[in-house]
């Protein structure tokens, strides 16, 4: 950690945050004077992630810390960043915007260098601005509202497709499948309204499908029968449902229930073994989901299925290849800048042209979007979530 | 116009379920047992390890197993209810109202999290689903287990009803709810009467759990909040303290939601009925059956 370098631009204004840290790490000895000397010490370059590891989403967590582990792991192995090791802090952010603000403000005492978490939107947004006072740079893995780059914070940078990319996907595959009326489904979090809000603008704007009802349901509750009722009464042809797997699971069994035959869609929040179950298989087959590559869909990762399997003991879900990915850009910022101050790295972020990831080479825009979501198509298949369409 | 009315009272009665015992605890000790809802997460995960447990017995016997589970669950929560009454509220019986309150939000997360810490935090598949045929009944689409389900939650509730103004322990719970210090000096053992009622009540909400697990088939260690919330939200309506009250406010509570749903749109739902609670409670605290209490002093 360098203080120095996190120094914020307008010092009077965040004294308070800076004596904060200053209180606060300075038990820690070791972090304040290693900050004195600049960055070219041999201290760990720390990397912190708000991941959900309790609530609704609290599958997701241990794929992105797993996942971020590994490429840890793969870095320090080969002797780190200019001898600095890397460091993982994990927080918990339980999907709840109040939960993740405690954990990010956790983090910056804690004094990490970069974040490279970050899963609900709806909890990421509200520590944007944390970081940003703090002067740590934000590369997001799994997040990706719009809205969180609409506030254009020079310190967020997101590697998953955005919300306008996935409802480019969705539209373009409900033409393709000649639907004319669709329903969109979201569940009131700025992740789930952002794509459907985008998916209706897109549709409104177009010449194809209309769209007949634009339908929200309370997350956290099993009975959405009330719901499922307005969808049927539209009578769509396509339903997208933009929300996360569980609620997803529901509603898809709850919509087969009560009589819809058509196509139903999910997003990339519904991507999840767990919808299959809770829909129940025969409800689940043919489901269709928007989303980008996983493990299973990315050719040639076979290897590295391998290695995280033999790690840790468990196969690789959702976000552990974009964690991974979001290491290894943070790595590639650091030993680019050759520090850790906050400019030099964002200014590295921007620059970095032609990483590898396993979305594709790697090249920001200016929104510090990816320049294509790559997203495809899956459906479910003999009860698994499997490659339907790769949109090209 | 009937397919709401239908999708309002299945919902409806596992709010009644609920909601009647967090009417049967205040009505008695005028305790807001907000650790109720979890209960009803905790019926459904007792329901779903016996299944697990059971395995392919219980996938073969389907409906009959589910029955057993039932009541072996109903026995489950109960036993939880009166160790949350001995080890939480007891201690406290005489302290200040807010303090017992408190308690029972510390008694809802510490039951949350720690079945949190048993089960992890990743939401769990029944492994027995009740899967029914349709039939159409004046214009509404109902499933045969949507039927059962209501059929064993309307039972449950004459079995109360007869339990409270039918047996000894009955009316003891009736006295004591009218005057506390009278009960008593008139002989009732008011702790045992008042661990009954939290068996009771609790192995309600454990009922409800199983055949939420049963029918919706997810389960999850949150899964209890809401519909605490919407329970408390029915005796409220209904009036709290009163048994039949309870009943009546789950089902209306249940209509509310569907024709608001239909109205207004999905995001309305808990909007519309949590506007309820707070209308009810400011022009009519005392809820659609609730009688005037005089404050006692």
């Amino acid at each position: 950690m360098t203080l120095p370098s996190r120094r914020p631009r307008s010092r009077s204004a965040y004294l308070g945050v800076f004596a904060a840290s200053i209180v606060l790490t300075g038990c820690g000895g070791g972090l304040l004077s290693s900050g004195e000397e600049g960055g070219g010490s041999d201290e760990p370059i720390v990397l912190g992630m708000i991941t959900p590891l309790s609530g609704s989403s609290a599958a997701i967590g241990p794929y992105m810390q797993n996942g971020a582990q590994l490429a840890i792991d793969e870095i320090n192995a080969d002797g780190g960043i200019d001898g600095r090791e890397l460091e993982l802090v994990v927080e918990d952010g339980a999907c709840d915007p109040r939960t993740a603000t405690a954990a990010a403000n956790k983090l910056v005492t804690d004094g990490i260098d970069i974040s490279i978490g970050g899963y609900c939107s709806g909890a990421t947004l509200p520590t944007l601005p944390i970081f940003e006072k703090a002067g740590v740079p934000m590369i997001i893995p799994a997040a990706n509202s719009t809205e969180l780059v609409e506030q254009g914070l020079s310190n967020v940078f997101l590697i998953n497709g955005t919300g306008t990319q996935q409802a480019d996907a969705a539209v373009e595959y409900m033409t393709g499948q000649n639907a004319t009326r669709v329903a969109l489904v979201d569940d009131n979090t700025s992740y789930s309204t952002d794509i459907a809000e985008r998916t209706a603008e897109l549709l409104e704007e177009g010449s194809g499908p209309e769209v007949v009802l634009h339908e929200s349901v309370t997350a956290g509750e099993s009975d959405y029968s009330a719901n499922v009722n307005a969808v049927v009464q539209s009578d769509p042809d396509f339903v997208y449902w933009t929300g996360y797997y569980q609620e997803g699971g529901l509603l898809v069994r709850q919509l087969r229930q009560a009589g819809y035959t058509g196509p139903i869609m999910v997003a990339d929040g519904s991507v999840d073994q767990q919808l299959v179950e809770i829909a129940g298989p025969e409800n689940a087959e043919g489901v269709f989901a928007t989303m980008t590559q996983t493990p299973d869909t990315i050719p040639g990762a076979e290897d590295w299925i391998a290695d995280y399997r033999e790690k840790f003991d468990a196969e690789p879900g959702p976000y552990s290849t974009q964690s991974y990915d979001a290491v290894r850009v943070a790595a590639e910022a650091v030993r680019e800048a050759g520090s850790t101050d906050t400019e030099d790295v964002i200014a590295a972020l921007e620059g970095i042209d032609g990483l590898e990831l396993f979305s594709g080479p790697l090249k920001f825009t200016e929104e510090h979007t990816l320049s294509s979501g790559g997203f495809l198509i899956l459906s479910v298949q003999d009860g698994k979530f499997a490659l339907e369409d790769a949109l090209d | 116009m009937s397919q709401l009315i239908w999708n309002g009272l299945f919902v409806g009665s596992f709010y009644a379920l609920v909601a009647l015992g967090y009417s049967m605890v205040y009505g008695i000790i005028k305790l807001l047992n907000f650790a109720h809802g979890d209960i009803y997460m905790l019926g459904a995960f007792a329901g779903f390890a016996m299944l697990t447990m059971a395995g392919a017995l219980a996938t073969s016997a389907g409906f009959l197993a589910l029955l057993v589970v039932l009541l072996i669950a109903m026995l489950a929560t109960g036993t939880a209810g009166l160790i949350l009454e001995r080890v939480a509220y007891r201690p406290l019986r005489s302290a200040p109202r807010l303090s017992v309150l408190i308690t029972a939000v510390g008694a809802s997360f510490a039951l949350e999290y720690g079945m949190r810490l048993v089960a992890g935090p990743n939401p769990e598949v029944y492994p027995v689903r009740l899967e029914g045929t349709t039939v159409h009944l004046l214009g509404a689409r109902v499933t045969v287990q949507q039927l059962a389900l209501v059929v064993i939650a309307v039972l449950l509730m004459l079995g109360l009803q007869w339990l409270i103004m039918g047996t000894g322990t009955g009316r003891a719970m009736r006295a004591i709810a009218q005057d506390p210090k009278a009960s008593l000096y008139m002989g009732i053992n008011v702790n045992a009467v008042i661990a009954r009622t939290f068996f009771i009540g609790s192995a309600l909400a454990g009922a409800a759990g199983v055949m939420a697990g049963a029918y919706y088939g997810k389960i999850d260690f949150l899964m209890g909040f809401i519909i605490g919330l919407k329970a408390f939200t029915a005796a409220v309506i209904g009036g709290i303290g009163n048994i039949k009250g309870a009943m009546l406010g789950g089902l209306v509570l249940g209509m509310l939601e569907a024709f608001g749903t239909a109205w207004l749109g999905g995001e309305w739902r808990d909007v519309f009925a949590f506007s309820f609670l707070i209308l009810f409670l400011t022009l009519r605290p005392t809820g659609l059956l609730g009688e005037r209490v005089t404050e006692r002093v």
